[in-house]
């Protein structure tokens, strides 16, 4: 474990959707700064809703969620925002009756100075968003809607990332891109939290994993680690390939 | 950045016009033949009918070359309803507009939106009119009085203001509590009858004249248009092109088209969504009371339930054009309007909204989206 100091840490979530029903029973994760963390687990543990309850989009009912020193336990999205998380949906992650370059101008909707600025390093990181910056994301390819999800994101240079399955949906060859370009964007020194299905390949990239059981972080290690590990292996990566 | 319409939206907007008119024309033949069958209309309707069979290539040739000798003051007839359609598609455009970016950025059917048709005409003729009136629960009896424009301007501010007021006590805190979409629309529904009725009880049951001046009428050749209907024309052009200028070319109305998108993505992108919902709740207000106060000068005159007998012809627009599509507002508007005022050409003026469900029915089986809904791909 790397001896940065602490930028995100959550302490012990209770969150659902529903009064009374508790998805997430006991969440707890410490990350710091610059690292790359992977969040694997079954279908339905509550991935999407530990990511989303963390940017304040499920109600946290008991529990803290800081970001290094402030308490941003159930704090608005936009204000989140505004203090440098940025998120990435699993689903519905862009403004299909926006063109690219609006559903990106959404991205830095609080600092349109940002707009500009930004788009450079896009160009760098997505340099095909920019030949079709005046299409409708609508009509998209799914991999071309998810990097237009990630750049969104970073308009505003989080200096967290939260990506729900960015790789889901997409072909083998895509996914790969995925993969590397999560890795590229964690080099630039944004801290990424990444959920992901596929299992084995997240852990390569990964400096530490958690692994979420039914609305638990049941254990964590470094990605190799894990990948070693004959429970996770058992559970998680048994019947998934590569 | 360029942020245009494309142009195969434009272009089908105006293949479903002409298919629409083509329809109306076709239906309305079809309404009068079997209209015959009464002996009195009969020999009336007779003539109805070949006109009509002439008129369905008329009707859609705007061109007026085409036009047989004998059949000229047909055309005019025509053109003329044509013409009207349009202006009540304007007209009719400028409340369902509002009615579309409600739905859009909150999911709301808003019953209640006639009413606030109603409230602007209203609202108008309480400040213009010279007879004496008074305020609810006031017990004073005064003259107003004011020309029309400045009436009407403080009318559309009043009425954005109920807009503001509407979202602010009621709208926002249901939403802040999650109540269902469903019961926020009967609540819009009871929100529409209580406003009928206060409506009613303020301004009474009669029609109420907002002018009393003599229109003149300007004639054009094949259509003559009234020089009010005009500037009304003119000022809902102006309006709706305002409302394209927003959501197009501002940042606040593409962050309105992102929240009617998906709010929960844009308020993770750092949009205030319930700010851009709140606006919109102004906007749409301010604009079915400039609505209702062009309406009411078209008309002549506004009753208390102009808008609960327009709020039919809203939905048909608003959900022909593709539910909460702002543009599709528009089409749909401009659809319906020349639909209903054709169709007063072979069938009674009482037929107006069974017109209007045959051609949303009508497209809906072929559009189901709607004539500017996209159906979005999956994945
Ligand atoms: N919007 C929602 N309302 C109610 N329950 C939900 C909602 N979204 C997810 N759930 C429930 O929460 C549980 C965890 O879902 P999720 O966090 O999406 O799992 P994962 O991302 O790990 O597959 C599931 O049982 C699911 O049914
Ligand atoms: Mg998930």
């Amino acid at each position: 474990m790397s001896d940065a100091p602490v930028i995100v840490h959550a302490d012990d979530l209770y969150a659902g959707y529903l009064p009374g029903i508790d998805i997430l029973n006991g969440c707890s994760m410490e990350v710091r700064e610059g690292e790359l963390i992977g969040i694997i687990g079954p279908n339905g543990a509550g991935k999407s809703t530990f990511l989303k309850s963390l940017f304040g989009l499920v109600p946290i009912r008991t529990g803290t969620v800081k970001l290094g020193e402030e308490d941003i336990t159930n704090k608005r999205a936009d204000d989140l925002v505004k203090r440098g998380i940025g998120f990435v949906p699993q689903n519905n992650n862009v403004f299909p009756s926006l063109t690219v370059a609006e559903n990106l101008e959404m991205g830095a909707y609080q600092r349109p100075k940002m707009f500009k600025e930004q788009m450079g390093r896009i160009g760098e990181l997505f340099p095909k968003l920019i030949e079709r910056k005046d299409q409708r994301a609508g009509s998209l390819s799914g991999g071309e809607r998810q990097m237009v999800a990630m750049a969104r994101a970073l308009m505003m240079n989080p200096s967290v990332l939260l990506l729900d399955e960015p790789s889901a949906g997409l072909s083998p060859d895509r996914q790969d891109e995925t993969f590397v370009r999560t890795r590229e964007i964690n080099k630039t020194g944004v801290t990424v939290i990444m959920v992901e299905q596929n299992a084995r390949r997240c852990l390569q990239i990964c400096d530490r994993g958690y692994v979420l059981d039914q609305g638990t972080t049941a254990y964590t290690a470094t990605g190799q680690e894990l990948l070693k590990d004959p429970k996770v292996i058992e559970l998680y990566l048994g019947t998934l390939g590569a | 950045m360029t942020n245009r319409i494309d142009r195969r939206v434009v272009l089908r907007a105006l293949i479903v016009l002409v298919v629409a008119a083509a329809a109306v024309t076709f239906l309305g033949s079809l309404g009068s033949s079997a209209v015959a069958s009464t002996p009195e209309v009969a020999s009336y309707a007779a003539g109805a009918t070949s006109d009509a069979t002439a008129g369905i290539t008329q009707a859609n040739t705007i061109h007026a070359e085409a036009v047989s000798d004998d059949g000229s003051t047909e055309t005019n007839r025509y053109l003329q309803q044509f013409v009207n359609g349009i202006v009540f598609g304007l007209l009719l455009a400028l409340a369902s507009v509002g009615l579309s970016l409600i739905y859009g950025t909150t999911g709301l059917s808003n019953f209640a939106h006639g009413e606030q048709v109603s409230l602007g005409a209203l609202l108008t003729f309480f400040f213009t009119t010279q007879q004496t009136v008074s305020i609810p629960f006031v017990p004073v009896e005064f003259t107003i009085g004011w020309p029309l424009i400045p009436s009407a301007l403080v009318a559309i501010v009043l009425a954005a203001g109920t807009g503001w007021l509407q979202d602010r006590f009621l709208w926002s805190p249901l939403r802040r509590r999650r109540v269902s979409i469903v019961q926020q629309m009967i609540v819009s529904i009871g929100l529409s009858l209580a406003l009928l009725n206060f409506i009613q009880w303020w301004f009474g049951a009669e029609r109420q004249r907002l002018s009393t001046s003599i229109d003149t009428r300007i004639d054009f050749g094949m259509f003559e248009v009234g020089q009010s209907t005009l500037w009304s024309v003119s000022i809902s052009v102006i309006c709706l092109g305002a409302v394209a200028f927003f959501l197009l070319k501002t940042r606040t109305g593409r962050a309105t088209r992102a929240v009617s998108d998906n709010p929960a993505l844009a308020s993770a992108s750092g949009i205030r969504v319930e700010r851009v919902i709140r606006l919109v709740w102004i906007m749409a207000t301010g604009l079915a009371a400039i609505g209702g106060i062009l309406l009411a000068i078209y008309d002549n005159a506004a009753a208390f339930d102009v808008g609960a007998r327009l709020l039919l012809l809203m939905f048909a627009a608003v959900t022909l054009g593709g539910l909460g599509q702002a543009f599709g507002a528009l089409v749909g508007s401009l659809v319906i309007g020349v639909a209903v005022e054709m169709s007063t050409l072979w069938l009674g003026t009482d037929l107006k909204y069974a017109v209007a469900l045959a051609i949303l029915i009508l497209v809906l089986l072929v559009r189901p989206q709607g004539i500017l809904g996209r159906a979005e791909r999956v994945g």
